[in-house]
């Protein structure tokens, strides 16, 4: 098989397969480098396009949720003082009438006084439960053992509350997060899971203000993604996006839920 | 030396094919198609060594080796991939590629007892291309048969070349004269060595776990 020189055919074939062999691979390669190129770019934009659905979601449930408030503070306003103060206008015309006895003059004069308590009492009331005075004069902390102790006497749940971190005034605006955040989980415990005992604690794990909640009540099935998006719970997303912080909620039926959220 | 080499990469080839053969049985968890490819290559590299000890040619073996191997390893991809398109793509390639032979066969039977430059190059380039577009799938998805896939290309390119120009060692000296063949079986060792690497990244821990 030895020879000593190869005809040239042979050299000829083999360059033009050589050739041909690279110059193929070489389109192949430039084939799939474009297509790669385009399908990367694709999942790209699908991946931003979900992340500004589910932006717009989260927007949806806060504007929602907002008008439903405005809604309930109407209704209150209008069925606690307005029809009050409308009594006290009457009475106080009925005053103005001439040749009124006397015991009807404290009669009317009695009325008045007990609307006009009521009425302050009731505006008192929805303002405490837009802005509890409490929390804004005196911080998170005892806010939220006001709170506790209003969810005992009114709505007879256990509550406990510990709490080892020392908040500082400055970050009422945050902290006024947290409160909504608990004042959701606290009324979804009672609401949904119709809990009788309330778990909260705060503590600072490595730098980081941690806030573990739990109750003991019908749970929800945690793999069921149905349960993870009613309003309340995409409110308290936006709510810890705004802390920049993270929330885990675990929770199995009938062993009550446990949610721990940083801030 | 080069029996070394050589040698241990049969005997890499025929732990590939236990280990996925195992894999296979216990719970389907490595491709058929991968299997009867390994099988196969061993069944051919055995056969093509027993004919050279009985001092046959057996260039026509490495014809069948080869056109074999871009059948199997196409199936295999076929087998792979979720886009009918892309099936449909592969299966219309093999179908060229085999009628392509059909006719150099008929035509030029010859050629299939000698040295096919055509066979070669045709071949490896479209096991190039299962292996490509192998890679383009798995860009935004799970990683599967990845190493193998790149062990295929490195493999496929690097030895056509080597084939290519083996005829032109044939005026080398007799020390050198077997370099490119030398080469070619290192490659081939590094080729089963990388494949065994995939067994243990892929599947060594689901097969021991049962």
């Amino acid at each position: 098989m030895n020879s000593n020189s190869i005809p040239e055919k042979e050299l000829v074939a083999i360059i033009l397969y050589i050739s041909l062999f690279f110059i193929i691979v070489a389109v192949a390669l430039i084939i799939f480098f474009y297509f790669s190129r385009k399908k990367i770019i694709q999942k790209e934009l699908e991946k931003i396009e979900l992340i500004l659905r589910y932006q717009k979601e989260q927007l949806h449930a806060i504007i929602v949720t907002q008008e439903e408030e405005r809604k309930r503070i109407a209704q209150d306003l209008h069925d606690d003082i307005s029809s009050k103060l409308n009594i006290v206008s009457l009475n106080s015309h009925l005053l103005t009438a001439p040749n009124l006895t006397e015991a009807e003059t404290a009669e009317i004069t009695e009325n008045i006084i007990a609307l006009t308590t009521k009425a302050l009492d009731n505006s008192r009331k929805i303002a405490h439960n837009l802005l509890p005075p409490v929390f804004e004069k005196f911080g998170l902390s005892a806010g939220i053992e006001e709170l506790c102790e209003e969810f005992e006497s009114s709505k007879s749940v256990k509550t406990y509350y510990k709490n080892e971190i020392d908040f500082d005034e400055k970050d009422i605006d945050r902290h006024l997060h947290v409160f909504r955040i608990l004042q959701e989980l606290m009324n979804n415990s009672i609401r949904h899971g119709k809990a009788s005992e309330i778990w909260i604690s705060f503590a600072n794990k490595d730098g980081i203000n941690t806030c573990d909640y739990i109750d003991n009540g019908v749970g929800f099935n945690c793999s069921n993604a149905e349960n993870q998006k009613g309003l309340g719970m995409k409110n308290i997303d936006s709510r810890i996006s705004f802390l920049q912080g993270t929330i885990e909620i675990n929770s199995e039926i009938n062993k009550g839920i446990v949610v721990n959220f940083t801030f | 030396m080069d029996d070394f080499l050589i040698y241990s990469g049969y005997l890499i080839l025929l732990i590939n094919l236990v280990l996925y053969s195992i894999s296979f049985f216990r719970k389907e968890k490595a491709n058929g198609f991968f299997v009867i490819y390994l099988a196969f290559a061993f069944l051919m590299q055995m056969s093509m060594e027993l004919l050279y000890h009985l001092h046959y040619n057996n260039l026509f073996l490495v014809n069948v080796f080869i056109i074999g191997q871009m059948i199997l390893l196409g199936l295999f991809y076929n087998s792979l991939i979720k886009i009918l398109s892309q099936k449909i793509f592969i299966k219309s390639i093999l179908s060229v590629g085999i009628l392509i032979f059909c006719i150099q066969f008929l035509t030029n039977p010859n050629e299939f007892l000698k040295f096919n430059l055509f066979a070669i190059t045709l071949t490896s380039l479209f096991c190039v291309i299962f292996g490509l577009l192998h890679f383009y799938n798995m860009l935004t998805e799970k990683k599967v048969y990845y190493y193998v896939t790149i062990a295929v290309i490195f493999f496929m390119l690097g030895s056509t070349v080597l084939y290519l120009i083996g005829n032109l060692t044939l005026t080398l000296s007799l020390e050198v004269k077997y370099f490119s063949w030398k080469l070619n079986a290192f490659l081939f060792l590094v080729y089963q060595l990388v494949i065994l690497y995939e067994w243990k990244v892929s599947f060594s821990k689901k097969s021991l776990e049962n």
